[in-house]
Order: C-alpha cells, then structure tokens, then sequence
C-alpha cells in the first residue's frame, strides 16, 4: 500500500451478506449447516459497529446490503447525524440507541424490496449467489467520494461478511473492483461463513493487503471480528494478524463463466476463455488452430518429477 | 501538531494519577470509561477490545504474542499505559497476569451491547424551541473563547482593559501565562503567555482546563468528580440543551465558569435552568485521542515572498496576536495587512516566542487558497525568520577559567592535550602559553596541572 497511517481513525464499509437463499429456510438443504443464525449474525455485525464507532471519535462506518439481486445502503454514520438531529427537534430521545434501530428498520426495508425483485424475475439459475460485485463497486464508489473531500480523511477500508458462494459470473466486474481498491490503497478484508473458502474475497484481501479469515467456529463470530477486523491500519503494522494460509488464484472464463484450471488466454488482451475460438471475443484478434495444437500438446505431458 | 499530544496526554496522566479508589468511582459511568478508551494509545484500545470479553487472567506472555516483535517497545507503552489507568490489573501469581477492571469490563460491555444512550436527558419541550441554531452556538463559543485570549492580549498591549474576568485571571495566572502582580509590577503577560497565543485552540483549552482542575480541589471541588464531568462533556449533543438541576450543585458552579471559557452556553428559564454544549466542547474530548490533530479551521493568512502578510480576518485577537511578530501597516474592515519586519520579529524573539512558533502559527493558519502550495510559508520568509533567531545567538556566553604562566612549554601542550581530551577547551595561545577551560572541568585541570608540575619537578630534581 502506498500510504502509511499515521492513526487509527478510520472509515469503515461493512459489506453485509443477506442473500435469503443463504440465511432463509431451506439454506440448510442447499449449503448444509452454518452453525450461526441470521439473527445471531446480524446482532453479532450490529455489536461490532457499536464497537468501530466506540474507539474513536472521529470513526465512521457504512453498511451496505448484499441482496441476491440487489444491494443498499442500510447505513450511514455521517448522513443520519443530520437525522437525528430532526428526530430530536420533535422531542424525541435518540443517539446511538436508535441506530441499532435504524439499521434494523433499514434491513427490513431492504429484505422487502429485495423479496419483491426475486418474485418480479425468477433467475433460478443466479439467485443463490450474491450480488457481491454489485455492493463491492458501491463501496468503492463511496469510499472514493470520501477521498476527494479536503484532507484529513480517515482511513477507509472494507469489510465483507459473505456467506454465499462465488458467483463465477461476477469474475469479470469482481476482479476489476479488486485492482481498482487496490490502486486506491483500500484494503479488503474478509469473514467468510460459509462452508466453503471464497476464491473471490482471498485473491481480495490477498491483492489489496487486507485480512482473510473462514471462522471456524462461526457462532462465534462477534469474537473474530473485534479480535481481527475491529483493528485499525495503523495497529496493523505492530500486531499479530492471521496470515493467508493459501490463495486459490483461479478465474473463470469469460465465455462461459466457470471456475477453470485451465484454459486459453488471448495472447493480445489476456483474456481466459474455457474453449478454443477462432476470434477473441473481447479484443477481435484472431487465433491459427495450427500452433495451438502444438502447444497444447506439449503442455499435457507430464512433467518430469 | 504534538503541542496538542503533549497537552492532552498530560490531561490523561492527571486522570491516571487519581487514587485507585477514585478513579473505580469514575469508571462507575460509561461516559468516563468511553472516553478513557478514546484517549489510549491505538494499541491499547485493541487490547481493551479483545479483552472486553476475557473472563480470565490473561499471564503477560500471551499478551505479548498479539504484538509483532519488532513492536514491542509500543506493546509495553500500551500495557502500561492501561494499567496506569486501572482499566487492566495486574495479578501476581506465579506469573504476571492481567485480569481487566471489572467495572470498565462491564460498563464497555453494556456500551458495546446498546450503543449507549444519551448521557443526560435533554430537556424537551418548549425549552427546545428556545435553543439557538449551531451556527449562533459556534457563535458564540468563537466570541466566548476569543474574550478569554483578549484578556491575556490586552495584558500584553496595556491596550484600553476589558472587563475583567477575575476567575479566568486566575486561571491564567496559575498556569503562568500572566505574572503575578506586585508592588512594582501590574499584571503582564509572560513569555510561556506569548507562546500560547500562537498554539491551536484545542492545546489552549486542554491546558487551561488542566490548570482549572488543579484549582479546583483547593475550592473544595472533587477532581474526580470534575474530571468525570470533563469527559462526559464530550458525549453530549452539540447544540442541544441538558438540565442544570439534575446536577450536583458543585458542578452547577463549575458550570458557570465554563461557560466563561464557551465550552458550554447558559440559559435560564423562569423555574430552572439548563446549559447546551457548544462545538469547542465536542472537539475537547476528540483531541483527547493520540490520534494525531484533527480539527480543520478555517485560514486566512497569506503571506508573500516579500515578508507581507495578509490577514482576511476582522477579529480583534487575531489581530492582536500578528501584531506580536509582525508590524501592522494597514487595517480594512475584513483585512489585515502586515510586515515580518526585523524589529518586529526581534520584539517577538525578544518576549519568549521562537522562531518555529510563528512559522508554525503562519502555516497552520494559511488561506485556503495558499495551503496547498508547497511550502505554505515561502521559504525566503521562514529561513529569513530563523536567521533572525540564530542572530540573537551569536554570542554565547559560558562561565570559564583563564590559565596562564605556565613554566615550560612541554607542561603547556600536555594540559592543553588534556583540556581537549576532555572537550572543554575554549582557547588557546601557544605563544604566550595561555589557555581557557569551561568552568565544570577546573577541579580535574587543577589536579592535571598539579601532577604535571610536581612530575617535571621530580625529573628535574
């Protein structure tokens, strides 16, 4: 990262996964066990805001809702300041103890306008993932607007709570995200709850130097998070971390979308696709059947142990 | 800026150094255990967050597993700085553990676990109606502040005095801002006076409020009490308004003299009354935090290559305080035209004020069309100001010892030799075997000489 903090304010984008195809009844059948309830977890999330916001002054957060098909903001420590203020000319108490409140009222809000969207457009295929790219480009999008303001601005990092599965089709718009927040200096950190590791979010907090962590004891995940993803950049730099223990680094291909091994890459743009074509569908270049076959072949002996 | 650190930080020690019993009773509020987790140390406010929900004793070694080890040096700050504040206590078993105090254990939790709550009730109603928008509270707390800094510049000036304020006289003159007046002297305002005119607002405050708590236990207050009030403070709503009567009626005084420094504004009603915390009290508590300044106030000074300055103020203190190192030319409605002249800044060298204070002062306080030219202050103007200091020390004076009529020139090298082994030869004059040695080495020159004679004395004989 090109910039070194010099303290521990920070702003921080908590990115939270509510796909009701992850939490809702039948997650059970689909991902198998979770060992946390959604009611937990959110509680567990709302606690640890409680606690950003406790360690400094001059600390903001932002929660932004996963959906399955749509993202929002829940949250914005800076914009219901202005808020709470109206609440109170009309004489009602209000502070911090509304913004639990808040940001349940918001969820449900969300969780409704999210059930309708489903029902409007039955994707069978693409409900289960999140909208993960979606609420991603949205925190950077607000995280650069807060990086033009005039100095002195906190520190902004993000925060994923992701419980559902990659989506391979968001590779492409993921992927981008990723290198733009880390040409920006934004780390990602990322709590995965699901039972499987996440490919996106490791080569996330991999590229951009953040925390990947899977808990393994989910229903604990209140602990995790004030013990790891409540620290500040600036501690960063002297404390003990949790150090990536492997990256699975594979893409998906930009025909198909599947998570591949692999594969071909134009040798003009770089782009991976599954399948042998004669042109390149991002850039047009053409490709000679003849060499390729050559290549290939020598590719698929086995290597000399 | 660390002039703020420094300031706040000592705040902290004055908290840390309350009696144990004392500084339990403040950790009674969340209020006060809040703020004392914001003034730690980064460090030290993560140990506190992985340690909120320890049951256990947690023995010295697995502490310091958290940090990195070329960290360790900032780990034991941290540690230590919890423990001076009793938020961690220190077991002695077979091990050194800590086990944290279980009342800021609690009430962080109870924190964690609502988010809080308002710290006093607001007072609603009609009252509400009455309570003057932020923009006049800033107001205010700008004018309130700035009467408080006139008075010590109109010391200075022996300008036309304002209305006095004798509490705030005091308080000046307890920090020893202002010297204390006698029979030959009026009240003047010293050299520690002149530089914390030129310090930001928020180490100004910390150190009068400093100064203020100290006094307070000789009226009869309970720091503690106070302290506690202090912190909480920061927690309010600015601009809202909080009843004075739920108060114990010592910090309804107390209340009165803030008021005279615009940390809170009074108002009072026909059956009770109430006080609404102003901006200046919100950024008191967040300068606490080791986070480095973070407060972002308007410029208004530019200055150019040829030594003028330009002040787009109408203020009577900022005016006042350029006129201690600069030389006024002329005066419009909105600004403020002067020179850094040589005997203006001489004047400022002269009353106590360095050279990096009013280079710092300019900086800080620079236009916002010119703070983000690099350097803010052009560098003909600050190296000019440091060359006027270093004028002032041409000549330094160093108490010494003057040797001469030394019989042979061999004992005149040895001794010189030696006085400048020892670093303290000042002078020297081979040809007429003089020397001149810092007064601290005379006793081990005298033993020198001594032996040295008595040594070619003997050889002679």
């Amino acid at each position: 990262m090109a910039r070194n903090p010099t303290d521990d304010v920070s702003q921080v984008v908590l990115l939270l996964d509510v796909n009701p195809f992850f939490w809702g009844a039948d997650a059970e059948r689909l991902n198998g066990s979770v060992g946390i309830t959604f009611d937990q977890y959110f509680q567990h999330a709302l606690m640890f805001l409680n606690g950003i916001l406790l360690l400094n002054h001059t600390n903001k957060i932002v929660v932004i809702a996963t959906g399955s098909s749509t993202c929002g903001f829940l949250y914005d420590s800076t914009a219901t300041e202005n808020i709470s203020e109206s609440i109170t000319s009309k004489g009602k108490t209000k502070s911090q103890e509304s913004r639990s409140e808040l940001i349940t009222q918001s969820m449900q809000e969300f969780v409704s306008k999210e059930e309708e969207a489903v029902k409007a457009n039955p994707d069978s295929s693409k409900v289960q993932y999140s909208n993960f790219s979606g609420s991603l480009a949205m925190a950077l999008c607000y995280i650069q607007r807060v990086l033009r303001e005039p100095l002195p601005h906190p520190q902004p990092r993000i925060l994923c709570l992701q419980g559902s599965p990659d989506a391979p089709y968001q590779y492409i718009s993921v992927m981008n995200s990723i290198f733009s927040a880390q040409r920006n200096g934004i780390p990602i950190d990322a709590c995965v709850i699901g039972n499987q590791h996440s490919a996106f979010l490791q080569q996330a907090s991999h590229i951009t130097g953040g925390i990947y962590m899977k808990p393994p004891q989910p229903d604990g995940l209140f602990e995790y998070l004030m013990m790891i993803f409540a620290t500040d950049l600036f501690s960063r730099q002297f404390l003990q971390l949790p150090r990536p223990v492997g990256v699975d680094f594979r893409a998906s291909c930009f025909c198909h979308k599947k998570t591949i091994d692999m594969g071909y890459v134009c040798s003009v743009c770089l782009s991976i696709f599954c399948k042998h074509h004669q042109t390149c569908s991002t850039c047009g270049a053409t490709f000679s059947k003849s060499n390729l076959t050559a290549i290939t072949g020598m590719k698929r002996k086995a290597p000399p142990s | 800026m660390p002039r703020v650190r420094v300031v706040s930080r000592n705040f902290m020690e004055m908290v840390a150094a309350l009696p144990a019993a004392k500084l339990d009773l403040l950790y009674d509020r969340h209020w006060t255990c809040q703020a004392v987790l914001r003034s730690l140390p980064p460090l030290g406010k993560q140990y506190v967050m992985r340690l909120l929900y320890v049951e256990n004793a947690v023995p010295v070694k697995s502490l310091q597993e958290w940090a990195q080890p070329d960290a360790l040096s900032k780990h034991q700050v941290a540690i230590d700085r919890l423990e001076q504040l009793r938020v961690i206590l220190a077991e002695r078993k077979k091990e050194v553990c800590y086990r944290m105090n279980p009342k800021f254990q609690k009430q962080l939790r109870q924190a964690l676990s609502t988010g809080g709550g308002p710290p006093r009730d607001v007072v609603s109603g009609s009252i509400a109606a009455r309570t003057p928008s932020l923009e006049d509270l800033d107001n205010y707390a700008m004018k309130q502040w700035e009467s408080v800094l006139l008075q010590l510049v109109s010391c200075a000036s022996d300008g036309p005095t304002g209305p006095q304020n004798s509490f705030i006289t005091k308080v000046f003159q307890r920090a020893g801002l202002l010297s204390v007046p006698n029979e030959k002297e009026s009240l003047s305002i010293t050299d520690l006076g002149f530089q914390f005119l030129l310090m930001d607002t928020n180490s100004q405050l910390w150190q009068l409020v400093r100064e203020y708590v100290t006094t307070a236990e000789d009226r009869g207050t309970d720091s503690g009490e106070l302290i506690g009030f202090l912190l909480e403070l920061g927690f309010h709503h600015v601009g809202e308004a909080y009843g004075v009567n739920s108060l114990p009626p010592a910090l309804q005084k107390v209340l009165e003299e803030l008021a005279a420094l615009g940390l809170v504004q009074l108002q009072k009603g026909r059956s009770e009354s109430w006080y609404i915390p102003t901006k200046l009290a919100s950024n008191l508590s967040a300068s606490l935090s080791d986070s480095s300044d973070w407060q972002s106030s308007e410029g208004f000074v530019v200055v150019e290559t040829n030594f003028k300055v330009y002040a787009y103020t109408s203020s009577k203190l900022q005016t006042e305080i350029l006129r201690c190192f600069a030389r006024l030319e002329y005066q419009l409605p909105n600004l403020v035209v002067a020179a850094l002249t040589k005997e203006s800044v001489n004047t400022a060298l002269a009353s106590g004020i360095s050279a990096e204070q009013i280079i710092s002062f300019l900086r800080k306080h620079a236009h916002p069309h010119v703070s983000q030219r690099i350097p803010v202050v052009p560098e003909t103007v600050s190296d000019q100001l440091r060359l006027w200091e270093t004028d002032r020390n041409r000549v330094e004076l160093a108490p010494a010892y003057f040797y001469d009529d030394f019989p042979t020139m061999d004992i005149y090298e040895a001794v010189v030799a030696h006085a400048r082994d020892l670093g303290g030869l000042l002078y020297e004059d081979a040809s007429a075997r003089r020397l001149v040695v810092r007064a601290d080495l005379h006793e081990d020159m005298r033993m020198f000489i001594r032996k040295q004679s008595s040594g070619t004395a003997a050889q002679r004989r």
